[in-house]
């Protein structure tokens, strides 16, 4: 299992280093949110998971949200959220956030205990809240930009730096080390059936909302990526500048 | 679980609302809507308000809640931070249809979560200053059972009034996702064809009325 992992890996980093090298522009410090070189390819990716996504999981979604109280699902979800503490910890420690990492590794202390292996999450209650972080997120917060969009098949928008995380942060997961690796894919598929079920009205309002679904879809992981990366820092006087100026003249962009 | 945090969050509210009464009252004596962050949760309560009134049918909260939302939204500005430098190769003509259609096409898409109102609560937590003057009120939606979504408004003065100008969901600028779409748009095919698209779009949805032009 463990060089099944192995060789993912490196194509992972290998098809991510061609990527970075097509899209060229190495290391530029502040990405355009737009910045997509190789869009016919992220385009057919993105049309192949659509494919997968309305053939499969969005009617699996469906079902399961029929089938299962609410409950149940919110209680799915606490639990895999709970998995994710050597993700989240680990990555709070290589961002030098000490404080956030002892809340990770509290709450999973109250929610593995009190919260019955995870499926309740009363943690929160007592005031630990859950911190979102992943090895893109490190890599970002240590000064390396995203480089070009970039659609993973199933996994769906990332870029070179996310698609390095990803990979990284597969190894940190608790469940692969102790468990039976048919029982893994089960978990993994019961994971993200309950994780898209969750949002099936979301994604909905957003493909309606869109004009572009695509393009909407890029911009929106390009902000989301980015605010994540800074934990939600103000936006720069130049940036402000570029959104909020209704009268946009020569200086910017 | 989720009555825990919302209790805790409402009264940690309170007293946050309760000390900044406190603290707003010798200096201004204005309403809370003078200020964004009155302005921004007033819109909220009215709107939960309306959303949580059993009495009324659909149709009528939802023409409710496109009152109050356009009352406090400024859709031309909206339209031409969205058009950005394109804004001004548009004829006159052309920015109105612009704002008119976009406006109903908001309206209509985010309208319909009036249908799937499940006791959301709006929460205001903080609010600063940016540049041009503009105010960022930061809030969250706090959802029975589900994780909180942070949702934050900007908004910009005009006369006495404070307006919103952007929607940031979860990081997300609605200004800048609805502007890079339209950039795409704008650049293959032209203005002219955008509009149109958001008419064959506005046309295809049922809309509760004529779009009024201008904000």
């Amino acid at each position: 299992m463990t060089s099944v992992r192995m060789r993912t890996l490196l194509f992972v980093i290998v098809f991510v280093c061609l990527v970075a090298a097509g899209g060229g522009a190495p290391a530029v410090a502040a990405e355009p949110e737009n910045h997509d070189p190789i869009e016919p390819f992220n385009r057919a990716m993105f049309w192949f998971n659509e494919q997968v996504d309305g053939y499969v999981l969005e009617p699996a979604a469906k079902g399961w949200r029929w089938i299962m109280p609410n409950r149940v699902q919110r209680s799915v979800s606490n639990f895999f959220q709970n998995l994710r503490f050597p993700i989240v910890t680990v990555n709070d420690l290589l961002q030098a956030k000490l404080r956030k990492s002892a809340t990770d590794v509290g709450r999973f202390a109250v929610n593995t205990t009190v919260g019955v292996l995870g499926f309740f999450d009363p943690a929160s209650d007592w005031g630990l809240d859950q911190n979102n972080e992943d090895f893109g997120q490190t890599l970002g917060f240590w000064g390396l930009p995203p480089g070009p969009y970039l659609v993973l098949p199933f996994f769906g928008p990332s870029d070179p730096r996310d698609a390095v995380g990803l990979a990284v942060d597969s190894f940190s997961t608790v469940y692969p080390f102790f468990v039976a690796i048919e029982y893994t894919i089960g978990a993994r598929a019961v994971d993200v059936v309950n994780g898209r079920a969750q949002v099936i009205d979301q994604i909905r309002d957003i493909k309606e909302a869109s004009v572009d679904y695509y393009t909407a879809v890029r911009n929106a992981y390009r902000q989301r990526r980015k605010v994540l990366v800074n934990d939600g820092a103000e936006m720069s006087e130049q940036e402000q500048e570029d959104l909020y100026n209704v009268e946009p003249n020569g200086g910017e962009k | 679980m989720s009555r825990n945090r919302l209790r805790r969050t409402s009264s940690r509210w309170l007293a946050t609302a309760f000390a900044l009464g406190i603290a707003a009252m010798p200096c201004r004596g204005v309403g809370a809507a003078d200020s964004p962050r009155g302005t921004v949760q007033e819109t909220a309560d009215a709107v939960v308000a309306v959303l949580a009134d059993k009495s009324l049918s659909t149709p009528q909260r939802r023409q409710k809640v496109e009152d109050i939302v356009y009352a406090h939204f400024d859709f031309e500005t909206l339209s031409r931070l969205v058009l950005a430098r394109n804004w001004k190769d548009l004829s006159p003509t052309q920015q109105q249809e612009f704002v008119s259609e976009f406006k109903q096409h908001l309206s209509m898409t985010y309208g319909k979560n009036v249908e799937t109102y499940n006791n959301e609560k709006a929460v205001v937590t903080g609010d600063r200053e940016e540049a041009r003057g503009d105010w960022t009120v930061k809030t969250k939606i706090v959802r029975p059972g589900a994780e909180d979504i942070l949702v934050d408004y900007r908004l910009r003065k005009e006369g006495n009034d404070w307006r919103m100008i952007d929607v940031i969901i979860e990081g997300v600028s609605l200004v800048a996702n609805f502007r890079s779409q339209f950039q795409d748009i704008i650049t293959k095919d032209g203005a002219a064809r955008l509009i149109t698209l958001l008419r064959e779009k506005n046309a295809k949805g049922e809309s509760l009325k004529a779009p009024g032009t201008g904000t």
